[in-house]
């Protein structure tokens, strides 16, 4: 996941001004985020792309309604997820999460961090199954709290829900994953 | 966070993502088309139509395959992915060729090797052929329905509906238009998504590789047809229907 660097807010003053390629730096700095966004929505990449394209232009429209000093990547991916959803008519010709772990990337002498070394392969994947077999709004909380690492305010703001509703999902989510997993995980 | 939040956090690192497409240059390309990649409809004055063809004829672009008619564009009309010019006289009318839609497949086969999800007109259910070429970025997808009840055979094709579908986005020029007088040229809204119907008198189709000169071969003479732009996709309706049957068809696509 990229960092937000400090100039972003110098960006977007910018962007307002009219300069696009401050707001094309605004979207090399988010692309994968609003991607990863749209393909958990989606799970498909030709409408996630779509859906993160067409959202970048929208925000873009309204960036004179962007308030200065706010965080800007909630607000984008509140808007990456409402086109998202948007493309969600073609339901039936989605795959399933289908996300896989990767192959081994760290380096072979590098030292693993503690959960890393949690993680071996087979449980990952076992992990992987159970976040699959959730319900589509509990998985979806799920991918975006922990697989995509966003924020709670920036969770809410992708499944256009209270806080407390993400926390709720959240909350009976992980109950649903620890009764999965039996004895595999401590609460 | 408790040790099954830590194992979630560490899973979406390693997760094997879906590769993100860089959206730079197409929001960019958006933002800030280019002169002959119009974003919108645009109907010039006449007087600024033959300096824009000038300025094409300079750059060796299509009008110079066509110098009878260089000057006499009438209107332009553009979506992302198409161009429809009207001009006072047509070139001369080229023999009847076969359709050249690519190679056969199926519709799951063509999701895998396109770089959009196909769209299928439901109000005219399954197609009969799905055809595949590779002619232009993103790839070229094409849906042919036999002449039916409701789609009456097209002279132009022997068929009772086309659907050409391709990214616009990436090919702003790929498919053209030349329509004489007597066409009927309207630009239309049809559920948010901006297209242009043409209908009636023969006019020319025509699809321009990128990086290839127009050649006048490719001409071939099209029906009544609905040219539908639909987030970066450009979608092409072409049979003997009227435009609401069109306009039906295209509200259809899923």
């Amino acid at each position: 996941m990229e960092d937000r660097p400090p100039q972003e807010a110098e960006l977007l003053a910018r962007a307002k001004r009219g300069e696009v390629d401050a707001y094309e730096e605004i979207v090399r700095i988010h692309q994968t985020i609003a991607f990863r966004t749209a393909w958990v929505i989606t799970r498909s990449e030709a409408d996630a792309e779509e859906a993160a394209q067409d959202a970048f232009l929208k925000a873009h429209a309204a960036l004179d309604r962007f308030r200065e000093g706010a965080p800007f990547r909630p607000w984008l991916l509140a808007i990456v997820a409402n086109e998202a959803r948007n493309r969600l008519r073609s339901a039936g010709r989605r795959t399933g999460l289908a996300l896989r772990v990767a192959e081994e990337r760290r380096p072979v002498d590098a030292v693993p961090s503690p959960e890393a070394a949690l993680l071996d392969s087979e449980r990952r994947e076992r992990l992987l199954a159970a976040i699959e077999r959730l319900p589509g709004p509990a998985r979806q909380a799920i991918a975006c709290r922990y697989l995509l690492d966003l924020s709670e305010e920036e969770t809410a703001a992708a499944l256009h829900c209270p806080r407390g509703t993400v926390k709720s999902r959240l909350s009976r989510a992980l109950d649903s994953l620890r009764l999965e997993l039996g004895e595999e995980v401590q609460a | 966070m408790s040790e099954l939040e830590s194992r979630l956090t560490q899973l979406g690192r390693d997760l094997d993502w879906p590769v993100t497409p860089d959206l730079t240059h197409a929001v960019r390309e958006r933002l800030n088309p280019p002169v002959r990649a119009r974003r919108r409809p645009i109907v010039f004055r006449r007087s600024l139509v033959i300096a824009l063809a000038a300025l094409l004829l300079l750059a060796g672009g299509v009008f110079a395959a066509i110098p009878s008619v260089r000057d006499s564009v009438l209107d332009f009309f553009g979506l992302q992915g198409a161009t429809v010019e009207r001009r006072q006289e047509l070139p001369p009318a080229p023999p009847p060729s076969p359709l050249e839609l690519g190679r056969q497949t199926t519709l799951a086969e063509a999701r895998d090797s396109l770089r959009f999800e196909p769209l299928v007109p439901e109000a005219a259910g399954p197609p009969d052929r799905v055809y595949v070429a590779n002619g232009v970025p993103g790839g070229l997808l094409s849906l042919a329905y036999r002449p039916r009840a409701g789609l009456q055979e097209a002279k132009s094709t022997g068929l009772g509906l086309l659907v050409s579908e391709f990214r616009g986005d990436l090919a702003p020029e790929y498919a053209g238009k030349i329509a004489g007088q007597a066409t009927k040229i309207e630009r239309l809204t049809v559920d948010g998504h901006r297209a242009i119907w043409l209908e009636g008198a023969p006019h020319f189709f025509f699809y321009r590789p990128p990086n290839e000169p127009f050649r006048e071969e490719r001409l071939r003479i099209a029906q009544n047809v609905l040219l539908l732009e639909d987030g970066r996709l450009l979608v092409r309706l072409e049979g003997a229907f009227d435009r609401e049957r069109a306009v039906e068809l295209a509200r259809s696509l899923r």
